[in-house]
């Protein structure tokens, strides 16, 4: 089998630690690194969104795909950047002051960096200050709140406010998730865009920047 | 009544197609080998590290209205009020499973264990709701133990933050329970930590003071759903 069909194959499987020697082999075979991240491991990752919205396969199987993406994209990284190959955009994430639940952020951070996004973390208990500040720092694209319980979603609002009066409202776009979080809440406090579940994440990651382009 | 009870764990039923059905799995849905094995893994270790433990406190109706009041935020027309009403007996509850899960949860996360982290948190979550329920069936027992209880003796949980009981109510349910003796402590946001904790209280009386139509207006934006089967079902488990 052809050395990047090998390591899509493999990621789909889960196999993280062949998915990295792979990786390191065809690096090693002068395979040119955005080959590598877009014929092997994206197109992997692809396949299995696609297995996964049709219910083919679950949750679990995904994560440890996006495992084993991770770690080749750990071998690749320093490659790419040294190519000066664009990463596609980078995503600020976290759950909300005083929102202690991280799961569901969790999940969308990593299926983010499965479709090869750049995602800073920030963990759980941000403050609105945290988020605008690493936000601006790092000329993110993206700043993504996530919380859990309806008393700690007022922050996802002091974040835009922040935003507006910070300038940052017109360059990063905003987007919520949680178990009580809505679309129409969203609307209302002038966030970008909602999100219900981790795919759905990625694919309006996706949508602004094919606004953008 | 106070008392605290460290539930052993064969009390704690893990049926797998139950968990998998809360991550929206069919029950017919084929598994790879990958899922068999992370479930495994995630049911041993949910053995290994839960903590369960309840506390529970008898409460009369009329300090019971003060707790329900709360900070006044409930909406105007709602179930819970006129279920506990009609109540025969009511006691205050917080049920976890301790801090050591989570902790592995996070841990496993940061080791980039993200299947296996999340079935556990999976496993844990369907646990403490369960949790309340035997919390529910304890208080049975215990009115039961008493006295000879009518037939239809039936007793269900119910928390802040669901049929119209506002988050805020923790606050006032934690000043007169202090679950703060199990471990469990409330943040400025309402929010328990440990995470895999419930509160609530436990209402007992004739099965049929539990049932009411859903159609308060809260209903409409409920993403639980899930008061038709506790009526059913829950309210069964619980009368034993
Ligand atoms: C940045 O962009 C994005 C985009 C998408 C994003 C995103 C960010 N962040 C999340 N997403 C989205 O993608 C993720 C992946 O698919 C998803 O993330 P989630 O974190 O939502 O998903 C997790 C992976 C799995 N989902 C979950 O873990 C939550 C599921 C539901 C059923 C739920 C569960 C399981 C539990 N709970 Co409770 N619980 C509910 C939930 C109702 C529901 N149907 O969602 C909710 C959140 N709980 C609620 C309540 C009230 C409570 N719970 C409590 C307890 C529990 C359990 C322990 C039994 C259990 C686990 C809790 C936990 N989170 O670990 C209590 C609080 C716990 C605490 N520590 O303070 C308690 C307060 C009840 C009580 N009085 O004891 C409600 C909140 C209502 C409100 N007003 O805020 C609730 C909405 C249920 C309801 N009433 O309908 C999406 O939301």
């Amino acid at each position: 089998m052809e050395l990047l069909s090998k390591i899509s194959f493999n990621l789909q499987s889960g196999f993280d630690e062949t998915v990295t020697a792979l990786t390191k082999e065809a690096v090693e075979k002068r395979i040119p690194p955005d080959e590598i991240m877009n014929i092997g491991l994206i197109a992997g990752m692809n396949i299995v969104g696609e297995k996964f919205k049709n219910h083919e396969i679950f949750l679990p199987d995904v994560l440890l795909a996006a495992r084993a993406m991770n770690c080749a994209m750990e071998v690749l990284k320093p490659l790419l950047i040294k190519d000066g190959i664009p990463i596609k955009g980078k995503v600020v994430i976290g759950s909300v002051k005083n929102d202690l639940h991280d799961i569901g952020k969790n999940l969308v951070a990593i299926l983010l960096k499965g479709a090869g996004f750049e995602v800073i973390d920030l963990g759980n208990d941000v403050p609105a200050e945290k988020f605008i500040r690493v936000a601006a720092e790092e000329n993110a694209d993206v700043i993504g709140m996530s919380a859990l319980l309806t008393t700690t979603m007022p922050v996802m609002k002091k974040v835009v406010d922040m935003a507006k009066d910070e300038g940052l409202y017109s360059e990063v776009k905003i987007m919520v998730g949680g178990a009580p979080v809505s679309k129409a809440f969203a609307l209302e406090i002038g966030a970008d865009a909602y999100s219900y579940d981790g795919a759905n994440a990625v694919e309006t990651v996706e949508s602004f920047f094919r606004e953008n382009s | 009544m106070r008392s605290i009870t460290k539930f052993a764990m064969e009390d704690i039923k893990l049926p797998q197609k139950e968990i998998l059905r809360s991550q929206g799995i069919p029950d017919e849905a084929s598994l790879s080998e990958n899922f068999e094995r992370i479930y495994m893994e995630a049911a041993e270790l949910f053995q290994e590290l839960a903590e369960p433990k309840a506390i529970i406190a008898g409460i009369g109706v009329s300090d019971f209205e003060e707790v329900f009041r709360g900070e006044g935020l409930n909406e105007k027309e709602n179930p819970v009020e006129e279920i506990f009403r009609k109540s025969s007996h009511l006691a205050l509850f917080a049920v976890t499973l301790g801090p050591v899960l989570s902790e592995k949860v996070t841990e496993l996360f940061d080791n980039g264990k993200y299947a296996i982290g999340y079935m556990l948190d999976s496993v844990s979550s369907y646990a403490a709701d369960k949790l309340a329920d035997l919390a529910a069936q304890h208080l049975y027992a215990e009115i039961v133990g008493r006295a000879a209880p009518a037939n239809s003796l039936r007793v269900l949980n119910y928390s802040p933050g669901y049929c119209g009981w506002h988050m805020s109510g923790q606050k006032k349910l934690f000043e007169a329970l202090r679950p703060e003796e199990i471990g469990i402590t409330l943040n400025e946001s309402c929010l328990m930590s440990p995470i895999k904790s419930v509160s609530g209280v436990l209402i007992g009386g004739p099965g049929e003071i539990h049932e009411f139509v859903n159609s308060y207006p809260f209903c409409n934006t409920c993403i639980a759903r899930s008061c038709i089967e506790r009526m059913r079902n829950a309210v069964m488990d619980a009368g034993g």
